[in-house]
């Protein structure tokens, strides 16, 4: 059945293209990207996500920002931001700030080591489809990118009553903002199941 | 309406998990064979899903906007922001293009969702044929920008761990941050169980 695409935006049937797709597709009537580029190396993938493992360790273990106020310096983390709003009462505000910065980032990446390890050894992760469903839900809610815009935005409204300086963790989480991108543009659904099909044939 | 053959037409089902083109069985709980999702020609219950969380999240969007976010208590002064004053001292304070940014994100954004996916929603259950082509780019738009209104509250949770200086300053999160949040996840829901497919059928 691999020889007609259907659009997943509008339902148009279309003829797939014999030659593998570089630059991706896009649907003749609604125009929704179609079929993604398909630069798929498993290897590059494996390589960005264990990059991206480092980078949300330093991102955890290392202060954000720190402030100087009179003398005296404050400084915060990832996990800090969600737990101060937890110890003001909003339970349901911190777990969604953890939930958006720090647990969907690591498990998206550890979802995608436990499934690309075993498939560059050509062999398959027990209870596969459920985790990469698992995996799929994971990045609809990482929010790392606009979690780093409202960091700036902090920045420059505290910046006018003290000084603020950005931490280890700060240039971290955007490079891991670029990681993540780069490792979900590579490890799309098309192309996972892709490589899983190669596999068992 | 020009006749085009569509997955439907043709009697194939497509697997939204792993994008698989599976015939479509005469089975009660038909599943992709590739990934073992279950397969819905369309996604069950998709316009009331969307209409019920599309409620909720424009009626929590009048506490978002009014309800004080943050509350600031310094020596000298007692101050509550809403998200549009919170702009407003951005402004002031002379960084405009942040002021803009803010201004995009916690308010156009989430009113531009709302607005956007209503109309696409009374024209599908209308099956309105007019401008298919356009609604459905703004819809896959709206679903893509949705995401960056979270910025305020970020923003908001970042100021509050950072400025707990006992006896001179002390920032703190109104309820109006949670009902703004809420106004987020419900409007991503929303865009989730929307299915836009049934933008291109007729009624």
């Amino acid at each position: 059945m691999s020889s007609v695409i259907v659009c997943p935006s509008c339902d148009l049937a279309h003829r797939a293209a014999m030659a593998p797709v570089f630059e991706g597709s896009r649907c003749a009537r609604c125009r929704a990207p179609l079929q993604g580029p398909e630069n798929g190396n498993i290897d590059t993938a494996i390589a960005l996500a264990v990059c991206a493992l480092v980078l949300i360790f330093l991102s955890n273990a290392y202060p954000l920002v720190s402030m100087l106020y009179n003398g005296t310096t404050r400084d915060t983390t990832l996990a800090g931001a969600a737990l101060s709003l937890y110890s003001q009462g909003h339970a349901g505000l911190a777990a969604l700030v953890f939930i958006t910065t720090i647990a969907c980032p690591f498990l998206q990446i550890l979802c995608l080591l436990y499934l690309l390890i075993p498939l560059s050894r050509k062999r398959e992760a027990p209870w596969q489809d459920n985790i990469f469903r698992l995996l799929t839900q994971m990045r609809r809610w990482t929010f790392i990118e606009v979690f780093m815009l409202g960091a700036l935005v902090a920045l420059v409204r505290l910046s006018a009553y003290a000084r603020v300086i950005p931490g280890v963790a700060l240039w971290s989480c955007a490079l891991l903002m670029l990681t993540l991108a780069a490792l979900s543009s590579r490890t799309t659904p098309g192309q996972f199941w892709q490589w899983v099909e190669r596999n068992r044939q | 309406m020009r006749r085009v053959a569509t997955g439907r037409s043709l009697g194939l089902l497509l697997c939204l998990q792993c994008r698989a083109t599976v015939r479509a069985l005469d089975v009660r709980h038909p599943r992709c064979p590739r990934c073992y999702a279950h397969l819905h020609s369309r996604k069950p219950h998709s316009l009331a899903l969307t209409a019920a969380l599309l409620i909720c999240a424009a009626v929590l969007y009048i506490p978002a906007n009014l309800l004080p976010v943050m509350y600031t208590r310094t020596i000298c002064d007692d101050e509550r922001d809403t998200i549009m004053s919170g702009v407003l001292t951005l402004l002031h304070s002379g960084s405009w293009p942040i002021a803009v940014l803010v201004f995009v994100a916690s308010i156009v954004v989430p009113l531009l969702k709302i607005i956007v996916l209503s109309v696409v929603l009374f024209s599908t259950w209308r099956g309105s044929p007019r401008f298919r082509t356009q609604r459905s780019e703004l819809f896959r738009m709206v679903e893509f920008i949705g995401r960056w209104s979270m910025l305020d509250v970020y923003a908001i949770s970042l100021l509050v761990a950072l400025v707990q200086i006992r006896s001179l300053a002390f920032v703190s999160v109104g309820w109006g941050a949670l009902a703004f949040a809420a106004v987020v996840v419900l409007t991503q829901f929303a865009a989730r169980t929307f299915d836009e497919r049934l933008l291109w059928e007729k009624p």
